[in-house]
């Protein structure tokens, strides 16, 4: 049986389009789904792992934003960071189905319950 | 957008660093990517470096932060007295943010880590080909709120000249043709003709740039333009009598007359790739969103080593109140703030 974070992440975070996820927990460990084999989950770790720095650069510390989605080109990189330490990355292509799905996955994903 | 990508003259690009090998995979990494476009020189000390830039202009000169005597960022401390006007990069195989910072304030446009990998070489290279072949754009440069966009359709049709006048904001970009002191094409969002010309000149607020003429892809305006300007006139008045009190006349999103009240922009900071504010509207720290522009940029910069996503456009971040974006484009900076709630007039 799978933990309920992995498990939320193969039900909820995988529609058409989906190129990677990832949460990462309180505790600094990270579950990773790869769902593009150009997006590995050693790199959507890396991703997560850089969340810091990317908050740090927007300053966002003191802004307390709900989320925040990094847009590129050819794709999207959406980050939700809960108040209990969970933090959830979703990659996702441009005009894709995957992408009007972020902001309902965010909202669901801040009011899971996941423990620690 | 006339990209100076398309000018194919041969750039050239100073590598300082002094690991040698590093030199070499450069040399064997980015002489391919540049197409033949970049000349490539490389010094493994600093005096090499001046030797060579006593020789030969460079169009960037790349720097390694961690060199043994003078260190990168004294070099580009340097080179910025030397040759101010010389585009520079520092490059490091450990960031960290004092050495960013140091790097930013010593005269780089960039900051940036040493790349690792095919897809981080290739990323850095776009980096650097974008900044080597940004370039301000020839012409006049204005702001609709300092200099009336109409007094500069006027100028330019009194004069007879031929000209493009780009009109935009962070979410429209229109264009204003005139041909031999003619009006003969606008076109902006979804419009296009005169009632494209009416919107443009109806928008709140925005930059302006002319530009060289160019052949638009249709005539579809006529007349005299004293007529137009005129016409363009009264429309404004006329949906501005309809509006409601201290909305805009136009949706600066989409040109269209609001049917809403929108919602309520707190902030505006434009700058050019740079960095160079360009425009700024109730913004009490430009200099600090200026940094936070160019601090999303290198991050981004960092996300596109991990994954292959193409070039970056903006950071978007959903507040309690609003939303603030971060664009951060190679010719283009731009810090919008907004709120949900419009401020009742």
């Amino acid at each position: 049986m799978k933990d309920p974070a992995q498990q939320w992440l193969i039900d909820r975070a995988s529609p058409p389009g989906m190129l990677a996820c990832g949460l990462r927990r309180p505790n600094g460990k990270c579950v990773c789904r790869s769902i593009e084999e150009a997006y590995p989950a050693a790199k959507m770790e890396k991703v997560l792992g850089q969340f810091p720095g990317l908050r740090a650069a927007a300053d966002t510390d003191k802004l307390s934003p709900r989320w925040c989605t990094w847009a590129f080109e050819q794709g999207q990189i959406r980050f939700v960071e809960r108040p209990d330490g969970w933090l959830l990355g979703l990659v996702v292509r441009m005009e894709s189905d995957a992408l009007p799905t972020l902001d309902p996955l965010s909202i669901e994903f801040l009011a899971l319950a996941l423990g620690n | 957008m006339a990209s100076a990508k398309t000018n194919q003259t041969l750039r050239q690009v100073l590598f300082v660093d002094d690991e040698q090998n590093f030199l070499l995979v450069v040399r064997e990494v980015f002489g391919p990517l540049s197409a033949g476009h970049w000349q490539i020189h490389a010094a493994s000390t600093t005096d090499a470096a001046l030797e060579l830039l006593k020789h030969q202009k460079m169009d960037l000169v790349v720097v390694d932060v961690n060199m043994p005597l003078l260190d990168g960022i004294q070099f580009l401390n340097l080179l910025g007295k030397r040759y101010p006007d010389l585009k520079k990069v520092s490059l490091t195989a450990f960031a960290s943010e004092e050495k960013r910072s140091a790097s930013l304030a010593a005269g780089a446009e960039l900051f940036i880590e040493k790349p690792h990998s095919d897809e981080g070489f290739k990323s850095v290279f776009a980096m650097l080909d974008d900044l080597i072949n940004y370039a301000p754009q020839q012409g006049f440069q204005g702001m609709l709120r300092r200099v009336g966009l109409q007094d500069v359709i006027q100028m330019e049709c009194l004069g007879r000249n031929s000209s493009v006048l780009e009109v935009y904001n962070e979410h429209v970009l229109g264009r204003i043709y005139i041909e031999n002191g003619s009006i003969i094409h606008a076109a902006g969002g979804e419009l296009v003709g005169e009632r494209a010309l009416q919107r443009l000149l109806a928008l709140p607020g925005g930059s302006f740039e002319l530009v060289p003429f160019e052949l638009p892809p249709e005539n579809t305006i006529s007349g005299p333009w004293e007529f137009l300007l005129m016409e363009a006139a009264r429309v404004r008045d006329e949906l501005a009598s309809q509006t409601i009190p201290g909305e805009p006349v136009v949706d600066p999103k989409t040109l269209a007359a609001p049917t809403t009240a929108a919602v309520r922009v707190v902030e505006t900071v434009i700058c050019s790739g740079l960095g160079k504010p360009l425009f700024d509207a109730d913004c009490a720290d430009v200099n600090g969103r200026v940094t936070l522009l160019k601090n999303v940029a290198q991050q981004a910069a960092q996300l596109a080593q991990i994954f292959p996503l193409g070039s970056f456009d903006r950071l978007e971040l959903l507040l309690p109140d609003g939303r603030i974006i971060a664009q951060a484009r190679a010719d283009r900076l731009v810090f919008v703030r907004v709120a949900n709630n419009p401020v009742s007039a």
